[in-house]
Protein backbone atom coordinates (compact mmCIF):
# COMPACT_ATOMS: atom_id res chain seq x y z
CA UNK A 1 0.00 0.00 0.00
CA UNK A 2 1.25 3.54 -0.84
CA UNK A 3 1.48 6.03 2.19
CA UNK A 4 -0.49 8.52 1.62
CA UNK A 5 1.40 12.01 1.15
CA UNK A 6 -1.09 14.70 1.54
CA UNK A 7 -3.37 15.03 4.88
CA UNK A 8 -5.89 16.75 4.87
CA UNK A 9 -7.78 18.56 8.22
CA UNK A 10 -10.92 19.71 8.10
CA UNK A 11 -13.12 22.26 10.05
CA UNK A 12 -10.00 24.38 10.57
CA UNK A 13 -10.90 27.72 11.78
CA UNK A 14 -9.32 30.87 10.12
CA UNK A 15 -6.93 32.80 11.47
CA UNK A 16 -7.16 36.07 9.56
CA UNK A 17 -10.25 38.21 10.69
CA UNK A 18 -13.13 38.49 13.44
CA UNK A 19 -15.10 36.29 11.42
CA UNK A 20 -13.72 33.49 12.29
CA UNK A 21 -14.73 31.09 9.47
CA UNK A 22 -14.81 27.57 10.89
CA UNK A 23 -14.96 25.32 7.65
CA UNK A 24 -11.99 25.17 6.23
CA UNK A 25 -10.10 22.22 4.88
CA UNK A 26 -6.04 22.50 4.68
CA UNK A 27 -4.04 19.67 2.92
CA UNK A 28 -0.91 19.58 3.91
CA UNK A 29 2.43 17.67 2.69
CA UNK A 30 3.66 15.25 5.31
CA UNK A 31 6.93 15.00 4.33
CA UNK A 32 7.80 18.61 3.99
CA UNK A 33 4.85 19.58 6.69
CA UNK A 34 4.33 22.45 3.77
CA UNK A 35 0.51 23.73 2.88
CA UNK A 36 0.25 22.36 -0.25
CA UNK A 37 -3.93 23.28 -0.42
CA UNK A 38 -6.52 25.78 1.24
CA UNK A 39 -10.56 25.24 0.28
CA UNK A 40 -13.31 27.21 1.40
CA UNK A 41 -11.17 30.11 2.72
CA UNK A 42 -11.22 34.16 1.04
CA UNK A 43 -8.24 35.16 -0.46
CA UNK A 44 -6.62 36.49 2.10
CA UNK A 45 -7.56 33.61 4.56
CA UNK A 46 -5.28 31.40 1.90
CA UNK A 47 -2.65 33.95 1.65
CA UNK A 48 -2.03 33.43 5.74
CA UNK A 49 -1.54 29.27 5.24
CA UNK A 50 0.45 29.51 2.42
CA UNK A 51 2.45 32.38 4.51
CA UNK A 52 3.06 29.73 7.25
CA UNK A 53 5.37 27.54 4.72
CA UNK A 54 9.06 28.37 5.31
CA UNK A 55 10.73 31.43 3.05
CA UNK A 56 13.10 33.80 2.55
CA UNK A 57 10.05 36.00 4.71
CA UNK A 58 9.79 33.64 7.22
CA UNK A 59 11.84 33.72 10.81
CA UNK A 60 12.71 30.45 12.14
CA UNK A 61 15.50 31.52 14.70
CA UNK A 62 15.31 33.94 17.36
CA UNK A 63 17.36 37.08 15.72
CA UNK A 64 19.26 39.80 17.51
CA UNK A 65 21.32 42.69 16.73
CA UNK A 66 24.86 42.74 16.51
CA UNK A 67 26.85 45.31 14.64
CA UNK A 68 23.71 46.74 13.06
CA UNK A 69 23.02 43.54 11.50
CA UNK A 70 20.17 41.27 12.85
CA UNK A 71 22.30 37.70 13.37
CA UNK A 72 20.41 34.16 14.25
CA UNK A 73 21.34 33.42 18.33
CA UNK A 74 19.91 30.79 20.53
CA UNK A 75 16.49 31.20 22.58
CA UNK A 76 18.35 31.48 25.80
CA UNK A 77 20.85 34.23 24.43
CA UNK A 78 17.00 35.86 23.02
CA UNK A 79 15.53 35.55 25.94
CA UNK A 80 18.07 36.77 28.30
CA UNK A 81 19.23 39.75 26.08
CA UNK A 82 15.38 40.76 25.77
CA UNK A 83 14.40 40.15 30.05
CA UNK A 84 17.14 42.62 30.45
CA UNK A 85 15.93 45.12 27.95
CA UNK A 86 12.58 44.68 29.85
CA UNK A 87 13.67 44.44 33.22
CA UNK A 88 16.15 47.97 32.90
CA UNK A 89 13.31 49.92 31.50
CA UNK A 90 11.30 52.19 33.48
CA UNK A 91 8.31 52.59 31.42
CA UNK A 92 7.95 49.37 28.69
CA UNK A 93 4.84 49.52 26.22
CA UNK A 94 3.67 46.23 25.38
CA UNK A 95 1.50 45.97 22.34
CA UNK A 96 -0.43 44.01 19.89
CA UNK A 97 -1.72 40.71 21.20
CA UNK A 98 -4.66 40.50 18.26
CA UNK A 99 -3.27 37.92 15.99
CA UNK A 100 -2.56 35.66 18.92
CA UNK A 101 -4.35 33.13 20.89
CA UNK A 102 -5.69 34.09 24.43
CA UNK A 103 -3.63 31.78 26.15
CA UNK A 104 -0.64 33.47 25.18
CA UNK A 105 -2.50 36.98 25.67
CA UNK A 106 -3.07 36.07 29.67
CA UNK A 107 0.79 35.58 29.40
CA UNK A 108 1.10 39.04 28.40
CA UNK A 109 -0.80 40.44 31.05
CA UNK A 110 0.89 38.88 33.47
CA UNK A 111 4.43 40.15 32.35
CA UNK A 112 3.10 43.35 32.13
CA UNK A 113 1.88 43.75 35.54
CA UNK A 114 4.99 41.98 36.19
CA UNK A 115 7.24 44.76 34.89
CA UNK A 116 5.10 47.64 36.08
CA UNK A 117 4.29 48.34 32.20
CA UNK A 118 1.84 49.86 29.97
CA UNK A 119 -0.41 47.09 27.85
CA UNK A 120 -2.14 47.74 24.62
CA UNK A 121 -3.99 45.76 22.18
CA UNK A 122 -4.76 46.84 18.30
CA UNK A 123 -7.99 47.85 19.85
CA UNK A 124 -6.00 50.73 20.66
CA UNK A 125 -6.17 51.90 16.82
CA UNK A 126 -9.17 50.28 15.72
CA UNK A 127 -12.23 49.75 18.08
CA UNK A 128 -11.20 51.20 21.04
CA UNK A 129 -13.74 53.83 20.55
CA UNK A 130 -16.37 51.29 20.31
CA UNK A 131 -14.97 49.48 23.72
CA UNK A 132 -15.69 53.12 25.30
CA UNK A 133 -19.15 53.90 23.48
CA UNK A 134 -20.12 49.88 24.87
CA UNK A 135 -18.95 51.08 28.67
CA UNK A 136 -21.02 54.51 28.06
CA UNK A 137 -24.61 53.13 26.95
CA UNK A 138 -24.40 49.41 27.06
CA UNK A 139 -24.73 47.71 23.71
CA UNK A 140 -27.50 45.20 22.57
CA UNK A 141 -26.05 42.81 20.54
CA UNK A 142 -26.24 38.81 19.43
CA UNK A 143 -24.61 35.96 18.11
CA UNK A 144 -24.06 36.15 14.51
CA UNK A 145 -25.96 32.50 13.81
CA UNK A 146 -29.28 34.51 15.03
CA UNK A 147 -28.27 37.45 12.20
CA UNK A 148 -27.94 34.43 9.88
CA UNK A 149 -31.53 32.95 10.82
CA UNK A 150 -33.52 35.95 11.60
CA UNK A 151 -32.19 39.29 10.00
CA UNK A 152 -34.54 40.26 7.46
CA UNK A 153 -32.55 44.44 7.46
CA UNK A 154 -28.77 44.39 7.44
CA UNK A 155 -27.11 47.87 7.82
CA UNK A 156 -23.26 48.02 7.20
CA UNK A 157 -22.40 51.17 8.42
CA UNK A 158 -18.65 52.70 7.80
CA UNK A 159 -17.63 48.81 6.50
CA UNK A 160 -16.93 47.28 3.55
CA UNK A 161 -16.57 43.34 4.30
CA UNK A 162 -16.18 42.45 0.50
CA UNK A 163 -12.81 43.75 1.40
CA UNK A 164 -12.23 43.43 5.17
CA UNK A 165 -13.97 39.96 5.81
CA UNK A 166 -14.78 38.43 2.66
CA UNK A 167 -16.60 35.50 4.00
CA UNK A 168 -19.16 37.56 6.19
CA UNK A 169 -21.56 37.81 3.70
CA UNK A 170 -21.94 34.74 2.26
CA UNK A 171 -21.40 33.18 6.24
CA UNK A 172 -23.94 35.15 8.38
CA UNK A 173 -25.22 38.21 6.89
CA UNK A 174 -26.05 38.07 3.27
CA UNK A 175 -26.52 35.49 0.94
CA UNK A 176 -26.67 33.13 3.47
CA UNK A 177 -30.15 30.77 4.08
CA UNK A 178 -31.07 31.11 7.65
CA UNK A 179 -33.73 28.85 9.30
CA UNK A 180 -36.39 31.90 9.07
CA UNK A 181 -34.68 33.41 5.99
CA UNK A 182 -34.74 30.34 3.30
CA UNK A 183 -34.27 32.45 1.03
CA UNK A 184 -30.80 33.85 1.95
CA UNK A 185 -30.39 37.27 -0.20
CA UNK A 186 -33.84 37.41 -1.28
CA UNK A 187 -35.40 37.58 2.08
CA UNK A 188 -32.72 40.49 3.42
CA UNK A 189 -33.33 44.19 2.24
CA UNK A 190 -29.09 45.33 2.69
CA UNK A 191 -28.37 49.03 3.40
CA UNK A 192 -24.53 50.25 3.36
CA UNK A 193 -24.30 53.72 4.70
CA UNK A 194 -20.65 54.95 3.30
CA UNK A 195 -18.67 58.09 1.78
CA UNK A 196 -17.49 55.97 -1.36
CA UNK A 197 -20.01 53.38 -3.50
CA UNK A 198 -17.71 50.73 -2.11
CA UNK A 199 -17.84 47.18 -3.60
CA UNK A 200 -19.89 46.29 -0.55
CA UNK A 201 -22.75 49.22 -1.54
CA UNK A 202 -22.63 47.87 -5.43
CA UNK A 203 -24.26 44.77 -4.09
CA UNK A 204 -26.83 46.31 -1.26
CA UNK A 205 -30.60 47.40 -2.07
CA UNK A 206 -29.66 50.88 -0.81
CA UNK A 207 -26.79 52.97 -0.73
CA UNK A 208 -26.68 55.93 1.58
CA UNK A 209 -23.69 58.24 0.65
CA UNK A 210 -22.98 60.26 3.46
CA UNK A 211 -20.17 62.80 3.35
CA UNK A 212 -16.62 61.78 5.11
CA UNK A 213 -17.13 63.03 8.94
CA UNK A 214 -20.15 63.65 9.44
CA UNK A 215 -21.38 60.42 10.53
CA UNK A 216 -22.65 61.67 13.91
CA UNK A 217 -24.81 64.13 12.31
CA UNK A 218 -26.73 61.42 10.24
CA UNK A 219 -27.37 59.48 12.41
CA UNK A 220 -28.75 62.12 15.27
CA UNK A 221 -30.92 63.22 11.91
CA UNK A 222 -32.35 59.55 11.34
CA UNK A 223 -32.77 59.43 15.51
CA UNK A 224 -34.85 62.81 15.34
CA UNK A 225 -37.32 61.38 11.69
CA UNK A 226 -37.76 58.31 13.80
CA UNK A 227 -39.04 60.12 16.33
CA UNK A 228 -41.36 62.35 14.22
CA UNK A 229 -39.07 65.81 13.94
CA UNK A 230 -39.49 67.53 10.92
CA UNK A 231 -35.90 68.54 9.63
CA UNK A 232 -35.82 72.16 8.86
CA UNK A 233 -33.24 71.22 5.83
CA UNK A 234 -33.14 69.74 2.42
CA UNK A 235 -30.26 67.54 3.46
CA UNK A 236 -27.96 66.07 6.29
CA UNK A 237 -24.56 65.49 6.20
CA UNK A 238 -25.00 65.10 2.37
CA UNK A 239 -28.27 63.01 2.14
CA UNK A 240 -31.33 64.55 0.95
CA UNK A 241 -34.06 64.64 4.15
CA UNK A 242 -36.79 62.66 1.41
CA UNK A 243 -33.91 59.79 1.85
CA UNK A 244 -33.65 59.96 5.65
CA UNK A 245 -37.47 59.41 5.60
CA UNK A 246 -36.96 56.44 3.22
CA UNK A 247 -34.65 54.88 5.31
CA UNK A 248 -36.66 55.24 8.51
CA UNK A 249 -39.23 53.84 6.98
CA UNK A 250 -37.51 50.77 5.87
CA UNK A 251 -35.42 50.02 9.10
CA UNK A 252 -39.05 50.66 11.35
CA UNK A 253 -40.65 47.99 8.80
CA UNK A 254 -38.13 45.09 9.67
CA UNK A 255 -39.13 42.07 11.79
CA UNK A 256 -35.16 41.82 13.08
CA UNK A 257 -32.57 43.94 11.86
CA UNK A 258 -28.76 44.40 12.72
CA UNK A 259 -26.75 47.22 12.13
CA UNK A 260 -22.34 45.82 11.76
CA UNK A 261 -20.26 48.92 11.76
CA UNK A 262 -16.19 49.69 11.27
CA UNK A 263 -13.50 51.99 10.93
CA UNK A 264 -15.77 54.41 8.78
CA UNK A 265 -17.36 55.19 12.41
CA UNK A 266 -14.51 54.78 14.84
CA UNK A 267 -11.55 55.81 13.20
CA UNK A 268 -13.18 59.75 11.88
CA UNK A 269 -14.26 62.62 14.12
CA UNK A 270 -16.38 62.09 16.73
CA UNK A 271 -14.90 58.98 17.31
CA UNK A 272 -16.29 56.78 20.18
CA UNK A 273 -19.64 59.64 19.92
CA UNK A 274 -20.58 57.82 16.60
CA UNK A 275 -21.26 54.49 18.65
CA UNK A 276 -22.89 55.81 21.27
CA UNK A 277 -25.11 57.47 18.84
CA UNK A 278 -25.40 54.31 16.72
CA UNK A 279 -26.41 52.24 19.90
CA UNK A 280 -28.96 54.90 20.79
CA UNK A 281 -30.39 54.72 17.55
CA UNK A 282 -30.76 50.69 18.18
CA UNK A 283 -32.69 51.26 21.56
CA UNK A 284 -35.11 53.89 19.99
CA UNK A 285 -35.57 51.47 17.16
CA UNK A 286 -36.01 48.68 19.53
CA UNK A 287 -39.50 50.78 20.70
CA UNK A 288 -40.70 49.52 16.84
CA UNK A 289 -39.29 46.37 16.47
CA UNK A 290 -36.14 44.32 17.05
CA UNK A 291 -32.68 45.50 16.45
CA UNK A 292 -28.91 45.09 17.11
CA UNK A 293 -25.83 46.26 16.57
CA UNK A 294 -22.26 44.07 16.38
CA UNK A 295 -18.69 45.55 15.77
CA UNK A 296 -17.04 44.11 12.69
CA UNK A 297 -13.69 43.42 14.41
CA UNK A 298 -10.94 43.03 12.38
CA UNK A 299 -8.00 41.02 14.20
CA UNK A 300 -9.03 37.18 14.43
CA UNK A 301 -8.70 37.58 17.82
CA UNK A 302 -8.77 41.08 19.06
CA UNK A 303 -12.31 40.55 20.65
CA UNK A 304 -9.95 37.90 22.54
CA UNK A 305 -7.48 40.41 23.59
CA UNK A 306 -10.33 42.48 25.15
CA UNK A 307 -12.42 39.89 26.85
CA UNK A 308 -8.42 38.51 27.88
CA UNK A 309 -7.55 41.75 29.38
CA UNK A 310 -11.04 42.70 30.92
CA UNK A 311 -11.01 39.39 32.95
CA UNK A 312 -7.70 39.90 34.58
CA UNK A 313 -7.07 43.80 34.84
CA UNK A 314 -10.79 44.83 34.81
CA UNK A 315 -10.26 47.06 31.44
CA UNK A 316 -10.30 45.84 27.59
CA UNK A 317 -7.35 48.13 26.42
CA UNK A 318 -4.72 50.91 27.32
CA UNK A 319 -4.04 49.71 30.38
CA UNK A 320 -0.76 51.31 32.90
CA UNK A 321 0.66 48.84 36.11
CA UNK A 322 3.00 51.50 37.04
CA UNK A 323 1.86 51.51 40.08
CA UNK A 324 1.84 48.43 40.72
CA UNK A 325 -2.45 47.93 40.14
CA UNK A 326 -3.97 48.20 36.71
CA UNK A 327 -5.19 51.71 35.99
CA UNK A 328 -7.27 52.74 32.39
CA UNK A 329 -7.06 55.76 30.38
CA UNK A 330 -7.31 55.62 26.76
CA UNK A 331 -5.72 58.78 25.49
CA UNK A 332 -3.27 58.47 27.95
CA UNK A 333 -1.69 54.94 28.43
CA UNK A 334 -2.70 54.02 24.56
CA UNK A 335 -0.07 53.10 22.44
CA UNK A 336 0.00 56.11 20.12
CA UNK A 337 -0.87 58.99 22.63
CA UNK A 338 1.94 57.48 24.72
CA UNK A 339 4.60 57.54 21.48
CA UNK A 340 2.84 60.93 20.31
CA UNK A 341 4.18 62.06 24.23
CA UNK A 342 7.42 60.39 23.90
CA UNK A 343 6.96 58.30 26.97
CA UNK A 344 8.28 54.66 26.56
CA UNK A 345 11.56 53.68 27.04
CA UNK A 346 11.28 50.25 25.48
CA UNK A 347 8.54 48.17 23.03
CA UNK A 348 7.35 44.11 23.10
CA UNK A 349 5.10 43.87 20.27
CA UNK A 350 3.55 40.75 20.39
CA UNK A 351 1.70 39.48 16.86
CA UNK A 352 1.63 43.00 15.36
CA UNK A 353 3.16 45.76 12.97
CA UNK A 354 3.04 49.33 14.12
CA UNK A 355 5.82 50.32 12.10
CA UNK A 356 3.36 49.73 9.20
CA UNK A 357 0.24 50.61 11.33
CA UNK A 358 0.80 53.66 13.48
CA UNK A 359 0.83 57.24 12.22
CA UNK A 360 4.47 57.98 11.32
CA UNK A 361 5.11 60.70 13.96
CA UNK A 362 4.57 57.93 16.63
CA UNK A 363 6.52 55.35 14.70
CA UNK A 364 9.88 57.63 15.25
CA UNK A 365 9.52 57.46 18.89
CA UNK A 366 8.84 53.61 18.47
CA UNK A 367 12.55 53.49 16.77
CA UNK A 368 14.04 55.30 19.42
CA UNK A 369 14.52 52.90 21.78
CA UNK A 370 15.33 49.02 21.74
CA UNK A 371 12.21 46.58 20.43
CA UNK A 372 11.83 43.32 21.10
CA UNK A 373 9.44 41.65 18.31
CA UNK A 374 7.89 38.17 18.41
CA UNK A 375 6.79 38.28 15.03
CA UNK A 376 6.57 34.81 12.58
CA UNK A 377 7.77 37.05 9.37
CA UNK A 378 9.61 40.00 7.87
CA UNK A 379 7.38 43.25 8.63
CA UNK A 380 8.86 46.90 8.68
CA UNK A 381 8.62 46.11 12.53
CA UNK A 382 10.83 43.48 12.97
CA UNK A 383 13.28 44.30 10.38
CA UNK A 384 14.30 47.43 12.45
CA UNK A 385 13.59 45.62 15.93
CA UNK A 386 16.76 44.87 18.42
CA UNK A 387 16.03 41.15 18.87
CA UNK A 388 13.29 39.11 17.00
CA UNK A 389 11.51 36.14 18.36
CA UNK A 390 9.90 33.85 15.92
CA UNK A 391 6.83 32.61 17.20
CA UNK A 392 4.90 29.42 15.67
CA UNK A 393 1.74 31.24 14.40
CA UNK A 394 -1.58 30.28 16.29
CA UNK A 395 -4.66 28.52 14.32
CA UNK A 396 -2.01 26.77 11.99
CA UNK A 397 1.10 25.64 13.91
CA UNK A 398 -0.01 25.41 17.38
CA UNK A 399 -3.81 25.18 18.92
CA UNK A 400 -5.38 28.28 21.26
CA UNK A 401 -8.57 29.89 21.59
CA UNK A 402 -9.82 32.63 19.89
CA UNK A 403 -13.09 35.08 20.00
CA UNK A 404 -15.19 35.26 17.56
CA UNK A 405 -16.05 39.26 16.58
CA UNK A 406 -19.63 38.49 18.86
CA UNK A 407 -17.22 37.00 21.60
CA UNK A 408 -17.86 33.48 20.82
CA UNK A 409 -14.92 31.69 21.68
CA UNK A 410 -13.87 29.17 19.05
CA UNK A 411 -10.75 26.43 19.74
CA UNK A 412 -8.25 26.78 17.10
CA UNK A 413 -6.81 23.86 15.52
CA UNK A 414 -2.57 23.06 14.37
CA UNK A 415 -2.63 21.68 10.96
CA UNK A 416 1.48 21.37 10.48
CA UNK A 417 4.49 21.81 12.76
CA UNK A 418 6.20 25.17 12.59
CA UNK A 419 9.51 25.52 10.54
CA UNK A 420 12.60 25.69 12.66
CA UNK A 421 12.89 26.73 16.12
CA UNK A 422 9.89 28.70 16.63
CA UNK A 423 7.88 28.36 19.87
CA UNK A 424 4.36 29.05 20.40
CA UNK A 425 3.06 32.74 21.59
CA UNK A 426 2.63 31.31 25.03
CA UNK A 427 6.08 29.75 25.33
CA UNK A 428 8.53 32.32 24.19
CA UNK A 429 5.82 34.58 26.82
CA UNK A 430 6.41 31.85 29.65
CA UNK A 431 9.85 31.98 29.56
CA UNK A 432 10.29 35.71 29.01
CA UNK A 433 8.23 36.09 32.07
CA UNK A 434 10.06 33.45 34.11
CA UNK A 435 13.08 35.48 33.30
CA UNK A 436 12.10 38.47 34.20
CA UNK A 437 11.57 37.18 37.38
CA UNK A 438 14.65 35.59 37.78
CA UNK A 439 16.01 39.06 36.96
CA UNK A 440 14.18 41.17 39.17
CA UNK A 441 14.33 38.71 42.29
CA UNK A 442 10.95 37.20 42.32
CA UNK B 1 -1.83 68.38 -12.90
CA UNK B 2 -3.20 68.94 -9.24
CA UNK B 3 -6.46 69.01 -6.93
CA UNK B 4 -6.58 70.81 -3.81
CA UNK B 5 -9.05 70.24 -0.68
CA UNK B 6 -9.60 66.35 -1.64
CA UNK B 7 -10.66 64.40 1.29
CA UNK B 8 -8.54 61.73 2.08
CA UNK B 9 -9.85 57.69 3.20
CA UNK B 10 -8.09 55.45 4.23
CA UNK B 11 -9.03 51.39 5.16
CA UNK B 12 -8.82 47.69 4.10
CA UNK B 13 -9.34 46.21 0.59
CA UNK B 14 -8.37 42.92 -0.45
CA UNK B 15 -5.37 43.24 -2.35
CA UNK B 16 -3.76 45.29 0.39
CA UNK B 17 -4.78 42.64 2.98
CA UNK B 18 -3.33 39.33 0.41
CA UNK B 19 -0.15 41.05 0.26
CA UNK B 20 0.52 42.01 3.84
CA UNK B 21 0.01 37.84 4.86
CA UNK B 22 3.69 37.56 4.98
CA UNK B 23 4.59 39.66 2.33
CA UNK B 24 4.92 43.17 3.47
CA UNK B 25 8.39 43.79 2.42
CA UNK B 26 7.63 42.79 -1.15
CA UNK B 27 6.60 44.58 -4.57
CA UNK B 28 3.09 42.84 -3.99
CA UNK B 29 2.48 45.00 -1.12
CA UNK B 30 3.91 48.49 -2.85
CA UNK B 31 0.99 47.38 -5.91
CA UNK B 32 -1.14 46.92 -3.77
CA UNK B 33 -0.97 49.47 -1.06
CA UNK B 34 1.32 52.10 -2.17
CA UNK B 35 -1.53 53.49 -4.67
CA UNK B 36 -3.98 56.23 -4.66
CA UNK B 37 -7.51 55.83 -5.73
CA UNK B 38 -9.17 58.40 -7.45
CA UNK B 39 -12.74 59.26 -8.61
CA UNK B 40 -12.79 59.21 -12.56
CA UNK B 41 -13.63 62.63 -12.78
CA UNK B 42 -10.96 64.16 -10.52
CA UNK B 43 -8.41 61.99 -12.34
CA UNK B 44 -9.10 63.42 -15.91
CA UNK B 45 -8.60 67.17 -14.14
CA UNK B 46 -4.95 65.64 -13.06
CA UNK B 47 -3.98 65.44 -17.08
CA UNK B 48 -1.94 61.99 -16.37
CA UNK B 49 -1.80 58.54 -17.09
CA UNK B 50 -2.70 55.55 -14.69
CA UNK B 51 0.27 54.89 -12.65
CA UNK B 52 1.62 57.97 -12.54
CA UNK B 53 3.38 59.10 -9.42
CA UNK B 54 1.27 61.57 -7.13
CA UNK B 55 2.43 63.30 -4.27
CA UNK B 56 -0.30 63.22 -1.56
CA UNK B 57 0.01 66.09 1.15
CA UNK B 58 -2.15 66.87 4.39
CA UNK B 59 -0.71 68.88 7.18
CA UNK B 60 0.62 65.59 8.93
CA UNK B 61 2.97 64.70 5.88
CA UNK B 62 3.33 63.92 2.50
CA UNK B 63 3.81 60.73 0.07
CA UNK B 64 4.40 59.52 -3.05
CA UNK B 65 2.42 56.86 -4.45
CA UNK B 66 0.93 55.90 -7.82
CA UNK B 67 -1.93 57.00 -9.16
CA UNK B 68 -5.14 54.81 -9.78
CA UNK B 69 -8.92 55.32 -10.89
CA UNK B 70 -11.40 54.03 -8.14
CA UNK B 71 -14.01 51.34 -9.08
CA UNK B 72 -15.74 52.36 -5.65
CA UNK B 73 -16.85 55.24 -7.55
CA UNK B 74 -18.41 57.95 -8.10
CA UNK B 75 -16.88 59.46 -4.58
CA UNK B 76 -15.91 63.41 -6.31
CA UNK B 77 -13.43 65.43 -3.98
CA UNK B 78 -12.44 62.19 -2.14
CA UNK B 79 -9.42 60.31 -2.24
CA UNK B 80 -8.10 56.46 -1.02
CA UNK B 81 -5.29 55.12 0.30
CA UNK B 82 -5.22 51.43 1.16
CA UNK B 83 -4.34 51.60 5.40
CA UNK B 84 -0.41 50.54 5.45
CA UNK B 85 2.79 52.35 5.90
CA UNK B 86 1.92 55.23 2.99
CA UNK B 87 -1.53 56.10 3.93
CA UNK B 88 0.25 56.64 7.68
CA UNK B 89 2.66 58.99 6.40
CA UNK B 90 -0.16 61.53 6.08
CA UNK B 91 -3.04 60.42 8.91
CA UNK B 92 -3.89 62.54 11.82
CA UNK B 93 -2.10 61.19 14.97
CA UNK B 94 -4.59 62.86 17.32
CA UNK B 95 -6.48 60.45 19.06
CA UNK B 96 -8.73 63.24 20.60
CA UNK B 97 -8.09 61.33 23.58
CA UNK B 98 -9.94 58.07 22.49
CA UNK B 99 -6.66 56.51 21.73
CA UNK B 100 -7.52 55.89 18.08
CA UNK B 101 -5.59 58.18 15.36
CA UNK B 102 -7.85 60.18 12.94
CA UNK B 103 -7.13 57.54 10.40
CA UNK B 104 -9.83 59.10 7.86
CA UNK B 105 -11.06 62.33 6.28
CA UNK B 106 -8.02 64.64 6.51
CA UNK B 107 -7.88 67.41 3.91
CA UNK B 108 -5.25 66.60 1.68
CA UNK B 109 -3.98 67.80 -1.55
CA UNK B 110 -2.63 66.30 -4.42
CA UNK B 111 0.41 66.75 -7.10
CA UNK B 112 1.39 64.99 -10.36
CA UNK B 113 5.05 63.92 -9.78
CA UNK B 114 5.95 62.41 -12.46
CA UNK B 115 9.46 60.51 -12.51
CA UNK B 116 9.15 60.77 -8.46
CA UNK B 117 10.26 57.61 -6.40
CA UNK B 118 7.21 55.66 -5.14
CA UNK B 119 9.25 54.18 -2.06
CA UNK B 120 9.17 50.36 -0.67
CA UNK B 121 7.72 49.80 2.99
CA UNK B 122 11.19 48.96 3.83
CA UNK B 123 12.61 52.49 2.48
CA UNK B 124 10.01 54.26 3.81
CA UNK B 125 10.08 53.09 7.52
CA UNK B 126 13.58 53.20 7.05
CA UNK B 127 13.47 57.04 6.60
CA UNK B 128 11.59 57.13 9.94
CA UNK B 129 13.82 55.10 11.85
CA UNK B 130 16.41 57.46 10.99
CA UNK B 131 14.62 60.88 11.36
Amino acid sequence: MVERKIKTVYDVICPFCGTLCDDLEVDVDNTTEKVVEVRNACQIGTAKYFSSNPSEHRYEKPMIRKDGELQETTWDEAIDKAADILVKSKRPLLYGFSSTECEAQGKGVELAETLGGILDNTASVCHGPTLLAEQDVGVPSSTLGEYKNRADTVVFWGCNPVHAHPRHLGRYSEYVRGYFKKDGRNDRFVIVVDPRNTHTAQIADLFVQVNPNEDYELMNAIRATLRGVEIEEEEVSGVPVEKIKQLVDILKKARYGVIFFGMGLTQTLAHHRNIDTAICLIRELNDHTKFLITPMRGHYNVTGANQVFSWNTGYAYSIDFSRGYPRYNPGEFSSVDLLMRDEIDSSLIVASDPASNFPADSVKTLFKYPLIAIEPHETPTSVFADIVLPPQMAGIECVGTAYRMDSVPLRLRKVKDAPGDCLSDLEILERLLEKVKEKIGE
Amino acid sequence: MSLKDCTLLTGRTINQGVALEGGKTTMENVRAAAICAFDKEDFKKLDCLVGTPVKITTNFGEVTVYSTISDEGPHPGIIFIPMGPWANQVVNPDSQSCGTPTYKGMKATVEVTKGAKVLDALSLIKLLKEA
